[in-house]
């Protein structure tokens, strides 16, 4: 079949009005169905003709999905909440700092406008290959094209790689596993709740999914409880542009330190891996030690441990050690007097 | 003392319109979006058009089994390279031949040499059902070796990315005769040539680009105090235009006209109706077939300096399916067919004195050329360099290779944005080494005057430009930068280095010879035809104010036509390589002067005396020094009357056929001037730029930002300040993008591209401009034109890039990157290793 | 639904990538039906089994009580074999059925293991067993024919006595040889795809569509083991065979049981081979 791009094949459009109705077509339609948020991932995939679905379930039409509530001193936060919104709620911005800055420096206004915080969390990865309709591992093929002796890398995995080299984009994803979000999930035997952590998976557990959603699911809402409200928050975003790009790493850090020491903390990182990774030995390493370099620098060694850089992403290894290093002892910041 | 010089310098008079702000008659549409591009344009029946691209990045289409899509309701026709013209040979206008290339590009092809080149189109109702149909097509091809790595191909035993070879073999021309066709050979280097490439130096194999030379480059580099041997490689970019080269075609009475996207206007019309095959009985393309529509373009860079070839596409699918075809192009399809700068692997060998004027340049190039037509970026760069730092000895050897990518073609400063960034990180590298300040290596080094450039002739004498004040230019960027304020400033803090940068940077800045043409009818007011491109760099109607000013007429009596060929418009110069503002204020000069011969003669006739006696001004033609005299209205009207000369039906001898034809339709509707640029010209035009940067580098994550940019221009009299300023720092942009992150990416196992859209290929977004970005000109009319003005459009690229490059080597030194662009992965990992980490040599990483 | 998943290759052609993982159930339900349909049919029509005299019984006095039949060595080799096959097949197809973890390693390293096993048995029987034993003879080729005149009612002379093996076993060996090796040799060279200790990887060691295919015999091969392993379990467990599923535990055969279904010219007791024995 000769290949042909950037225009959209026809679909069967389904536009529910209500989280019931939208798990109802999502349970009837199962594989065929593809969820639809604020689009952006999905009209990369459609208008390149490479995911073909039949059925299209479009939530913007679900009110009941959007939208920033308090729920026991945290928040929820509908999926299909816009990042723009997340970004101006002065709750988000006063007690999860976090997510507000992470949330601001997703893509591009523009984007922001549109994009959700369900879609962000959710989205595919963006390796490439993948992305130009080859035929790898992830696209349900038999080989990573990412991982080959020429291949060009330079955006892909360290950690945690298996076949596939591919990084979860996400810049929201990390903060919310630092504030122990949890990630509301329905369908249509009823709704479970687990931990930001628990909702995305890498290659070796499902190599063609980013999450553990499956045909039928649906994530309704975000809960950000208030254990890290107002805590010490971190996060940098390291991109090609200063604008509308993913993050070649990115790091999220919230901690609570008292009398110098660190309390408490948890740190996850992205772009360093199929899916967001969160840094649990460096937790654990970290904790009631004194916040200053040489814990920072600790921290950053430990966080490169098993590190594998392909042929062009070794820049990543010291990239991700200095933003871990960072979101303990923050920036040094230049003062340029004469 | 800096204004004693500036007394000797040249100074243009007072003017009351050129070099003043003005609202461009095109403004209003394009702010609120009612301008129409190509995509905009509507037809009754109209159908659509879409491509289906080769799969392989090198192969042969043995079969195409289309039946399956023919039998698609709504599926109306499909078009291969059997219904394409053969590429034809080109007429000069002395009536030389110069025969096409018979590897050229015909649009269509059944022997894909890229990825993403055309094979067939089907045209359809709609664009959905030409994809479905699209989708049906069988396509049986062969594959073939490819290379899309120069450097892998000139490799013993490596591919070729043609059947004929993999490098184009440049004769050289008879004297006085256009060049014959170029030949693809098949050129191999030895492993003891290679023997470098592991130490990211870059090969020196054969060259088979004709070699120049002048000086003793030998003793030059033997009697250097500092001799610098290094690579350098600059990136492929492609154009990346806004606007898509869509276009829509229809037919009416044997004529086509095609809406399309193309940088120029006048010149457009015989480019489409030669690939049409659209000739007169003297082989020269048959204009009076032709309507080029283009009255707003969205950004060409070079790449549609008389549209592109594609356009034919939708021109023989209208003739075939008896309707009007829009072929829209995609972003992806762009990226194929749009175009794009090849990259240069440069090697120098550089001398230099212990003061920094450099002794000697011997250069070797490799140029990936990419699939078609030789390119002449490789040359040019050596003629740049040789221009911007006025070396007493050079060498230039290259070698053009060809690569199964996209096609190349001139982008902004082509061929002159390579030899800058070849050298500027050698001249920065020298001035650490030498202990002499960035500035001053440069200025030492800088043209001044009527300064030689390129290899000597045929008569053994180098060509000279008309004028060069870059001293002029670093000395005021020196002082607005503030220079040696930030380069006292300490290099590190924090996590964090800065440093400061200049570059300079040179570009062929206008040509001569075409006509203008305008009518001042009997209400007064002046009708300017214009044959410039609307490309958004206001030329279409900056150089028109020439006209008014000499006329003495308020710009708002002024009415501009352009954007149609059916419109009566003169020929007018393509509008690519930064000559129209040079090449248009005298087209426009010349066209005033006949206005004011034509004025004064009639004013004569009419109130007696002779027409010196008179003069024009103030929307008057009087008696000098007061009395009797006549508005403008009533002279168009006087003209009407006396037909002949003054109201178009007498033209004058040697202009342009296009010109004469459009003349002729404007004849008796008023006072019609027209007239050709003959005025002389001592030298070749070329305009400058210094670029001023500072950075600061981030050393935990490479990644750096933009503080401070400055560019000082030296363009001549100043036209239109906003639009100067816009091109200035717009141009300078386009090169930042080369330094901070544009660029291809290729698997090179398949041959394929894989950065194909905008967040893959990373041009720069308004975040990623410089935090402060600021731009001066000289303001000194160049000598050998009459207005003293010249073109800008290319200079400022080399500049942005490479202020910023050189920042960057300040900030950290000569150890980190050996090629553009320098993102933070390079800047980190050379950090890490201590060492230049990044692959130098592999092409499209 | 062929039963090949066909995929575009980066340069547009059509190349398989592997079988259709609906296969698997095709082969469990074949496998499952034979099963079924052997049951019924051993229950149900199958009559006992007569053999033609042997031989003189004056030989049969140096019978053991314990025939032994299977020596440590090929015992072990069996049931690491075992061990790495249903390794192999849980790691290469729970995950294709929804039951997800993280696979790969287990199964390139139960790979190893099969292989190992699989050199070691190929050396092992051609230099230290009798190597032709597994392997059908003229008469076992005979006494098919025999049987299933017998089996259809025509007449036929009674079939001999099996040598070491039954026809069916040779025949099973002969296909699991078929299918081990397919997917043994298509699995090393897979090991250039992913990560391994072993080797660089080299996913471009061959072109689209020799891997294509050898994915596909990989899969086919391993979807048909699904069914012949599953065969095999159940001839272990049935009733009847018990006493040699034993006899791959413990080693030997209880004398009756050799003398009723085996032919001691064909297979000494002893261990040696009958037929070696006659050319002594």
């Amino acid at each position: 079949m000769a290949i042909v791009r950037d225009i959209m094949p026809a679909f069967e459009l389904f536009q529910p009005a209500t989280t019931d109705d939208a798990v109802g077509l999502l349970a009837k339609y199962g594989r065929d169905a593809w969820v639809m948020g604020g689009g952006l991932d999905t009209f990369d995939w459609l208008k390149d003709r490479i995911k073909r679905p039949s059925v299209v379930v479009d939530l913007s039409q679900v009110n009941d999905l959007t939208g920033i509530r308090p729920m026991g001193g945290g928040l929820e936060i509908g999926a299909l909440t816009t990042l723009t919104e997340i970004v101006r709620n002065p709750v988000v911005k006063e007690k999860f700092g976090l997510l507000h800055q992470a949330a601001e420096l997703v893509a591009s206004p523009q984007i922001r406008n549109q994009g959700t915080i369900g879609g962000n969390v959710s989205q595919d990865a963006r390796c490439w290959y993948y992305r130009g309709g080859w035929k790898c591992y992830r696209a349900g093929g038999n080989i990573c094209f990412a991982d080959t002796p020429s291949a060009i890398n330079r955006e892909h995995a360290i950690l945690d790689a298996d076949r596939c080299v591919a990084v979860n984009p996400s810049d929201t994803a990390p903060a919310l596993i630092a504030l122990e979000a949890q990630m509301v999930i329905r369908n249509r035997k009823g709704e479970r709740v687990v931990e930001a952590e628990d909702y995305f998976i890498g290659p070796a557990t499902d190599i063609t999914r980013m999450t553990i959603l499956k045909p039928g699911d649906l994530l309704t809402a975000i809960r950000i409880p208030d254990k890290w409200a107002g805590a010490t928050f971190y996060f940098e975003k390291v991109r090609d542009r200063q604008v509308w790009d993913f993050p070649l790493v990115n790091v999220a850090s919230a901690a609570v330190y008292s009398g110098g020491n660190i309390e408490r903390i948890r740190i996850a990182v992205n772009g360093v891996a199929a899916h967001p990774v969160r840094l649990k030995a460096v937790e654990d390493a970290v904790r009631g030690k004194p916040r200053n370099a040489a814990t920072a620098d600790m921290a950053g060694q430990l966080a490169i441990q098993g590190a594998e850089p392909l042929r062009y992403n070794g820049y990543k290894v010291p990239l991700l050690r200095n933003l871990v290093k960072r979101s303990i002892r923050g920036v040094e910041e230049a003062t340029w007097a004469s | 003392m800096a204004a004693k010089i500036d007394n000797q310098l040249p100074k243009h008079p007072p003017y009351k319109l050129i070099g003043k702000n003005y609202t461009t008659p095109d403004l209003i549409a394009k702010v609120t979006g009612r301008a129409k591009y190509a995509e905009d344009y509507r037809a009754d029946g109209m159908l659509f058009a879409k491509l289906l691209l080769s799969p392989v990045p090198h192969g042969h289409v043995r079969n195409i089994d289309a039946s399956e899509a023919l039998k698609m309701p709504g599926v109306k026709a499909i078009l291969t390279v059997d219904d394409m013209p053969k590429p034809a040979d080109a007429m000069t206008d002395l009536g030389q031949r110069i025969p096409a290339n018979p590897l050229g590009e015909r649009g269509l092809t059944n022997d894909p040499v890229y990825q993403g080149e055309p094979i067939l189109a089907v045209c359809a109702v709609d664009e959905l059902t030409a994809v479905e149909a699209i989708e049906k097509i069988k396509l049986d091809i062969e594959r073939l070796p490819h290379a899309v790595d120069p450097l892998v191909s000139l490799r013993p035993g490596g591919p070729n990315a043609r059947v004929e070879g993999n490098v184009w073999m440049r004769p050289t021309a008879a004297p006085g005769q256009p060049a014959p066709p170029p030949k693809v050979a098949e050129v191999k280097w030895t492993d003891a040539d290679f023997a470098e490439y592991k130490d990211g130096k870059l090969p020196m194999g054969k060259a088979t680009d004709p070699e120049w030379s002048y000086g003793d480059v030998e003793a030059g580099l033997k009697n250097a105090a500092l001799v610098l041997d290094e690579t350098f490689v600059t990136p492929n970019t492609s154009h990346q235009t806004l606007e898509t080269r869509t276009a829509m075609a229809y037919w009416q009475n044997g004529k086509v006209y095609v809406h399309c996207s193309t940088q120029s206007t006048a010149q457009t019309a015989p480019a489409i109706a030669r690939w049409l095959g659209l000739v007169d009985d003297k082989g020269q393309p048959d204009i009076s077939k032709v309507v080029v529509i283009s009255e707003y373009t969205g950004g060409g860079f070079g790449s549609k300096i008389t549209s592109s070839i594609a356009a034919i596409i939708p021109c023989i699918l209208s003739k075939k399916v008896g309707a009007p075809v829009m072929m829209r192009i995609s972003r992806e399809e762009e990226h194929f067919i749009g175009r794009a700068r090849p990259s240069l692997h440069g090697r120098l060998k550089v001398g230099f004195t212990k003061e920094g004027r450099i002794t000697a340049v011997d250069m070797f190039v490799v140029m990936d050329n990419g699939p078609y037509d030789p390119q002449g970026d490789a040359n040019q760069s050596g003629r740049m360099l040789s221009l911007m730092y006025q070396p007493p000895a050079m060498r230039w050897r290259g070698i053009t290779v060809l690569t199964n990518t996209p096609p190349r073609l001139s982008q902004s400063q082509p061929g002159g944005f390579q030899g800058i960034a070849l050298m500027e990180p050698i001249l920065a590298k020298a001035s650490r080494k030498l202990g002499v300040d960035q500035v001053a290596i440069h200025r030492v080094n800088a043209p001044v005057g009527k300064a030689p450039i390129g290899p000597p002739g045929p008569n053994g004498k180098r060509l000279y430009v008309t004028s060069a004040y870059v001293q002029e230019a670093l000395d005021r960027g020196i002082e607005q930068f503030q220079w040696e304020k930030r380069k006292a400033m300490p290099k590190k803090s924090g996590s964090k280095a800065r440093g400061i940068g200049v570059a300079t940077s040179c570009f062929v800045g206008g040509s001569i010879g075409f006509d203008g043409l305008c009518v001042i009818k009997p209400d007064g007011k002046v009708y300017i035809q214009s044959g410039i491109g609307n490309l958004g760099t206001a030329s279409v109607s900056d150089c028109h104010r020439v006209t008014a000013e000499m006329l003495g007429v308020p710009w708002e009596k002024c009415e501009i036509t352009w954007g149609s060929t059916a419109k009566n418009l003169p020929w007018s110069c393509p509008s690519g390589g930064s000559q129209t503002t040079h090449a248009h204020t005298r087209a426009a000069y010349a066209v005033a002067l006949d206005a004011k011969d034509k004025l004064t003669q009639i004013a004569a006739k009419d109130l007696g005396g002779k027409p010196e006696d008179y003069e024009v001004a103030n929307e008057r033609v009087f008696h000098k020094g007061g009395g009797r005299g006549m508005t403008l209205a009533q002279a168009a009207k006087r003209a009407v009357e006396l037909g002949g000369i003054y109201d178009g039906h007498e033209l004058p001898k040697g202009i342009n056929k296009m010109t004469v034809a459009s003349a002729q339709a404007l004849a008796g509707q008023g006072l019609v001037a027209v007239a050709r640029d003959t005025m002389p010209r001592d030298g070749q035009t070329h305009s400058y730029v210094a670029g001023f940067a500072e950075v600061e580098v981030d050393l935990e994550t490479g990644k750096y930002r933009i503080l401070d940019f400055l560019a000082v221009a030296d363009v001549g009299t100043i036209i239109h300040p906003r639009a100067l300023g816009g091109q200035v720092l717009g141009r300078s942009m386009l090169g930042i993008g080369h330094a901070i992150g544009q660029k291809w990416v290729y698997d090179q196992h398949y041959g394929l591209p894989l950065a194909k859209r905008f967040h893959h290929n990373k041009p720069p977004t308004i975040l990623d401009a410089p935090e402060k970005m600021e731009w001066a000109a000289l303001d000194i009319p160049d000598p050998e034109t009459p207005i003293g003005a010249r073109g800008i459009g290319e200079p400022p690229v080399g500049a942005g890039c490479m202020a910023i490059v050189n920042a960057l080597s300040d900030a950290l030194g000569d150890e980190i990157f050996r090629r553009a662009p320098v993102t933070a992965d390079v800047i980190l990992a050379s950090l890490e290793a201590g060492k230049p980490a990044t692959e130098g040599l592999t092409a499209h990483i | 639904m062929g039963i090949v998943e066909w995929a575009t290759s980066p340069w547009g052609e059509d190349v398989p990538i592997h079988i259709s993982f609906f296969l698997l159930w095709v082969s469990a339900i074949a496998g499952l039906l034979f099963l079924i349909g052997h049951a019924i049919w051993v229950k149900a029509f199958a009559k006992p089994e007569k053999f033609a005299a042997s031989g003189p019984p004056y030989r049969d006095v140096h019978i053991p009580a314990k025939v032994p039949r299977h020596s440590l060595a090929a015992r072990l080799f069996h049931w690491v074999m075992a061990a790495a096959m249903l390794a192999l097949l849980i790691t290469a197809f729970l995950p294709k059925v929804g039951v997800q973890f993280p696979w790969v390693t287990y199964h390139w390293i139960a790979g190893i293991v099969l292989t190992a096993s699989i050199l070691f048995h190929i050396i092992h029987a051609s230099f230290y067993m009798d190597f032709w034993s597994i392997w059908p003879d003229k008469i076992d080729i005979e006494d098919a024919g025999r049987r299933w005149r017998r089996a259809t009612g025509k007449d036929s002379p009674a079939p001999r006595r099996f040598a070491k093996y039954p026809l069916e076993n040779k025949m099973y060996h002969g296909v699991i040889v078929l299918a081990g090796l397919s997917v043994m040799l298509t699995g090393i060279f897979m090991m250039f795809r992913v990560r391994t200790v072993l080797f660089p990887r080299n996913p471009y060691l061959f072109g689209d569509m020799t891997w294509g295919l050898m994915y596909v015999l990989h899969g086919l091969a391993g979807v048909g083991l699904i069914a012949l392993i599953m065969v095999h379990i159940y001839f272990a467990v049935r009733p009847e065979k018990l006493v040699i599923t034993k006899s791959m535990i413990f080693g030997t055969l209880d004398r009756e049981h050799y003398l009723e279904h085996h032919d001691p010219s064909r297979w000494a007791a002893d261990g040696s081979s009958g037929r070696a024995k006659a050319a002594s």
